[in-house]
C-alpha cells in the first residue's frame, strides 16, 4: 500500500520538475503552429549525422515571417529532419533566448536574431557556432555585403548567422487622403513632389489645411525615417554616444512637425496605431520597409487599393531585418546549417517576399525579371520589389551598437512627452539625454 | 514476567521503525514543494544577493564590484522615483479594494439579496481573468486621445480628455484601477467566508438589546473580522509592492517616469540594460522595503488587538 503510494509520489514530483523545465523551451504559450509529434521524434536520435535516424530542430522566429509554408517544404523533401517552429514577440523571444543561453539550457537549434539585437549575442559568441566553420564562407557571396558585415565579429573570422530579409525603408501612402488634399495620388509624381523632407513639410501643411488630417500619426516613424537615412546612428565605432550630431536634427524636424500639429500622437505598435491604419486617419508612413507591408494588411484588411508606396524623400535607409543563427546548444549543427542556408538562399527568399513581404538580402534576385514584375493589388498595383530594390541598393552599414534599444527608447519617450503633453522639444531632450548616460553608465 | 519484557520491547522496536517510516513518506509528501522551491526560489534569492555584488551583463565575465550597484541605484532618481510610485499606486490600489471589498460581502452576506450564487460568481470572475487581458482591455480605455472610453465619459460630464497614458496621475489611476477590478472579488470573497464565521448568537443578542445596523457593524462585524483584514492587508501589501504586468503591459517598453514601479525598474535594469548588477541591488533593497513595511504591518496590527 505503502509502496505503490510512494511510487506514485516520486513519479509525481520527477514529473512536475520535468514540466518545468520543458517550459522553459518555448518561446511564448500562445504559438499555435507547435508540432506535438516531434516532441517524441527526437527518442532515438543519435549525435552523429547522415545516419537516417530523425533530426529534430527547434526554431525560434518572431514577426510575421510565413516560414511555416518553407519548413512544410523542406521537411518534405528532408524526411528525417523535423522541424518545429515557435513564434513568439520580438522583445520576448530575445529575452528568453538570453536568459536560456545565460542558463546554459533550453536555447533552440536555430534562432532568429534581429537587427539590433545582434550586437548584443555577437559579445557572446562563445554561445552560437561559427558559421565559417560550416561554410558560410561559400555563400556570403549571395548576400549584400553591409548586411552580411552586421553579424559578424571585426575582424571577419566569426559569423554568428545568415541573413534573411533586410528593410530599406519607402513611404506607404494613402491614395484617398492624398487626392482628398489635392495630392498626386501618382506614386512618381508624388515622389517627385515631396523629394525633400522641406517638401514633406510642405506637403503636411497641404493635408493639413485641406483634410484636417496629419501627414502621419506616429512622430517615432517620421524620426526613425529620418535617422535611417544617417550613416551612424546612436553610436560611433567607439561606442561613444554621438547622438547631438547625428539625430538632434531628426529629432528638432519631428517636434517641428508634433508642435505645428502636422503629426498625430499614436504609438508604434498600439490598437490605436493599429486601428488608425485601417481608418486611413493620416496620409503617408514614412520610412516604411518591406516587412511593414504584412503588418498594413493584417490591421487595414479592407483597405485594399487604398493604399500606394512611393520612394521616401532624400533617400532610402535600412529598418529592421534579421538573421538565423545557431546557438552553441544545438546537437546538430550541420543539419541547422544546411536548413538555414537553404532558407536564406535566394529563391526562398524570393519566396518569402511573396508570402510575407519579408525583402531578400540576396543582390541576385533584384535583377530577376520575374522578381521585379512583382506588384501587390493591396497597395494599388505598385510594383512593390522594384520600389524596394531601388531603396535596397542605397542603403549602407550602420553600426548600431549594443546599448541601441536603451537609446531608442529614452528618445522615444521624449517624441512622446512632447506630442502627448505638449512638453518643450529642448527640454524633453536634455532629460533624455541625463537618462540614457545614467543607464549606459551602469554597462 | 520475562515473556512480557520481549513482547514489549518488540513493540518498542516495530514502533520505531514504523515512525521513521512514517517519517519518511511524510517527508516526501512535503518534498515536491520543497525541491521546488529550492530550485526556484531559494537558488535565484541567493543567487541575486550574489549578484548584488557584482557587476555582470548576462553571458560575460562577473566582476566584483563592491558596493558600487547600491551606490548607483540609492542615487538614481528613477529609483526613488519608481519607489513613489510603488507606494501611490497601492495606496490608490489597496484602500479602495479593501474597504469597498468589506462592503460588497456584507451585502452578499444580507438576507436581502436574491441570486447569491451568481453574484458571488460574478464578482470573483475578475481575478481569474488574464492579467495581460485585463492590463489590455483597461490600456485601450485608458487611451491618451478624445476617443477612449474614459475620455469619453469625462466629455459627458464636461471635463477635459485626460492623457492618461503620461500625465502623473493619469497612469497611477489608470494601473490602480486594474488592479483594483481585478483584486476586490478576490477580497469580497475572503471577507464574505470571514462574514459567515461569525456566530448569529451575536447579531441576535444585540437585535435584543435594541442595536442598530451601524453598531452591528462596528461592534460586531468589524472586531470578528479583524484577523481576516490582516490577512487581506498583508496580501495586498506585497502584492502591491511587487506590481509589474499591469505597468508593463500599460505603458509598454518606454518605462516611462509616471509609470514604473521598482519591479518594473529592476526589470528594466535587468533585461533591456544587461545590468544584471544593478538589478540585484534593486532587488535586495526592495526586499529590504518589503521586511520594513511588513513589520510596521504587523506592530499596527497587534497594537489595534489591544
Amino acid at each position: 500500500m505503502k509502496k505503490w503510494l510512494m511510487t506514485i509520489l516520486l513519479s509525481l514530483v520527477v514529473f512536475s520538475l520535468a514540466a518545468c523545465s520543458d517550459d522553459s523551451d518555448s518561446t511564448s504559450g500562445d504559438s499555435g503552429e507547435e508540432d506535438s509529434t516531434s516532441e517524441n521524434s527526437g527518442n532515438e536520435e543519435e549525435t552523429s549525422s547522415d545516419s537516417g535516424e530523425t533530426v529534430a530542430l527547434d526554431f525560434w522566429i518572431f514577426g510575421s515571417t510565413g516560414y511555416q509554408e518553407l519548413v512544410d517544404e523542406y521537411m518534405e523533401e528532408n524526411p528525417n529532419v523535423e522541424i518545429t517552429i515557435n513564434e513568439g514577440e520580438m522583445n520576448d523571444m530575445h529575452n528568453n533566448l538570453f536568459t536560456s543561453i545565460s542558463a546554459g539550457s533550453g536555447a533552440p537549434d536555430i534562432a532568429q536574431i534581429e537587427i539590433s539585437q545582434v550586437e548584443k549575442f555577437l559579445e557572446a559568441s562563445d554561445q552560437f557556432y561559427n558559421l565559417n566553420d560550416y561554410g558560410a564562407n561559400d555563400v556570403s557571396g549571395n548576400f549584400l555585403d553591409w548586411k552580411w558585415a552586421q553579424a559578424q565579429n571585426v575582424d571577419g573570422s566569426f559569423q554568428i548567422g545568415l541573413p534573411t530579409d533586410i528593410g530599406p525603408t519607402t513611404m506607404f501612402y494613402r491614395t484617398d487622403v492624398m487626392e482628398e488634399a489635392g495630392l498626386p495620388t501618382d506614386r512618381e509624381e508624388l515622389a517627385a513632389e515631396i523629394d525633400t523632407w522641406d517638401a514633406y513639410y510642405e506637403a503636411a501643411k497641404t493635408v493639413k489645411a485641406e483634410t484636417g488630417k496629419f501627414i502621419a500619426d506616429t512622430p517615432k516613424l517620421v524620426f526613425n525615417a529620418l535617422r535611417d537615412q544617417q550613416e551612424q546612428q546612436y553610436f560611433n565605432k567607439d561606442n561613444e554616444l554621438i547622438i547631438e550630431e547625428t539625430v538632434k536634427e531628426a529629432y528638432d524636424y519631428t517636434t517641428k512637425m508634433i508642435q505645428e500639429g502636422l503629426v498625430g500622437q499614436n504609438e508604434l505598435w498600439t490598437p490605436e496605431w493599429g486601428t488608425a491604419m485601417a481608418e486611413g486617419t493620416y496620409a503617408t508612413l514614412p520610412g516604411a520597409p518591406g516587412w511593414m507591408v504584412a503588418n498594413v494588411k493584417g490591421n487595414a484588411p479592407d483597405a485594399s487599393g487604398l493604399w500606394d508606396i512611393a520612394s521616401i524623400p532624400e533617400g532610402a535607409g535600412n529598418w529592421g531585418g534579421s538573421f538565423l543563427t545557431i546557438p552553441a546548444e544545438s546537437e546538430y549543427p550541420q543539419e541547422a546549417f544546411d536548413f538555414i542556408s537553404w532558407l536564406t538562399a535566394p529563391e526562398q527568399q524570393l519566396r518569402s517576399f511573396e508570402i510575407a513581404g519579408l525583402f531578400p538580402s540576396t543582390p541576385d534576385v533584384y535583377e530577376n525579371e520575374e522578381f521585379l514584375a512583382t506588384t501587390d493589388e493591396y497597395f494599388s498595383g505598385a510594383p512593390t520589389a522594384q520600389i524596394f530594390a531601388e531603396a535596397a541598393q542605397a542603403v549602407e552599414t550602420v553600426h548600431m551598437g549594443v546599448n541601441y534599444a536603451v537609446v531608442d527608447t529614452e528618445l522615444s519617450t521624449a517624441l512622446t512627452n512632447v506630442a502627448v503633453d505638449g512638453a518643450d522639444p529642448q527640454d524633453e531632450w536634455d532629460a533624455a539625454v541625463e537618462r540614457i548616460n545614467s543607464q549606459l553608465e551602469r554597462q | 514476567m520475562a515473556q512480557t519484557e520481549t513482547t514489549l520491547t518488540t513493540k518498542k522496536k516495530s514502533s520505531l521503525s514504523e515512525k521513521t517510516k512514517e517519517a519518511i513518506s511524510a517527508y516526501i509528501y512535503i518534498s515536491p514543494f520543497f525541491i521546488l522551491f529550492g530550485i526556484f526560489g531559494l537558488f535565484p534569492i541567493l543567487f541575486s544577493f550574489y549578484l548584488g555584488f557584482q557587476k555582470w551583463n548576462g553571458l560575460g565575465e562577473m566582476e566584483y564590484v563592491g558596493l558600487q550597484n547600491f551606490e548607483w541605484i540609492l542615487t538614481d532618481q528613477i529609483f526613488w522615483t519608481s519607489l513613489s510610485n510603488t507606494l501611490i499606486m497601492w495606496v490608490l490600489g489597496t484602500i479602495p479594494q479593501l474597504i469597498i471589498g468589506i462592503i460588497l460581502a456584507y451585502a452578499l452576506n444580507s438576507a436581502l439579496i436574491k441570486m447569491k450564487s451568481l453574484f458571488r460568481v460574478a464578482i470573483f470572475m475578475p481575478y481569474v481573468t488574464s492579467t495581460v487581458a485585463v492590463a489590455i482591455v483597461f490600456g485601450i480605455m485608458f487611451n491618451n486621445q478624445d476617443f477612449g472610453l474614459f475620455n469619453v465619459i469625462l466629455g459627458w460630464l464636461g471635463f477635459d480628455p485626460v492623457s492618461w497614458g503620461t500625465s502623473w496621475w493619469g497612469v497611477k489611476i489608470a494601473i490602480s484601477t486594474m488592479v483594483f477590478w481585478r483584486w476586490v472579488g478576490y477580497n469580497t470573497i475572503i471577507y464574505l467566508a470571514g462574514l459567515q464565521a461569525i456566530p448569529n448568537e451575536l447579531y441576535e443578542a444585540a437585535q435584543i438589546d435594541g442595536a442598530t445596523i451601524r453598531q452591528k457593524i462596528q461592534y460586531i462585524t468589524i472586531p470578528m473580522l479583524r484577523p481576516i483584514i490582516i490577512l487581506t492587508v498583508f496580501t495586498s501589501t506585497i502584492g502591491a509592492l511587487q506590481l509589474f504586468t499591469e505597468p508593463l503591459i500599460y505603458i509598454g517598453r518606454s518605462f516611462r517616469e509616471e509609470g514604473i514601479t521598482v519591479v518594473l525598474y529592476l526589470y528594466r535594469e535587468a533585461f533591456t540594460n544587461l545590468s544584471f548588477g544593478p538589478a540585484s541591488a534593486a532587488a535586495i533593497i526592495l526586499f529590504i522595503i518589503i521586511i520594513i513595511i511588513s513589520s510596521i504591518n504587523v506592530f499596527i496590527a497587534n497594537r489595534i488587538g489591544r
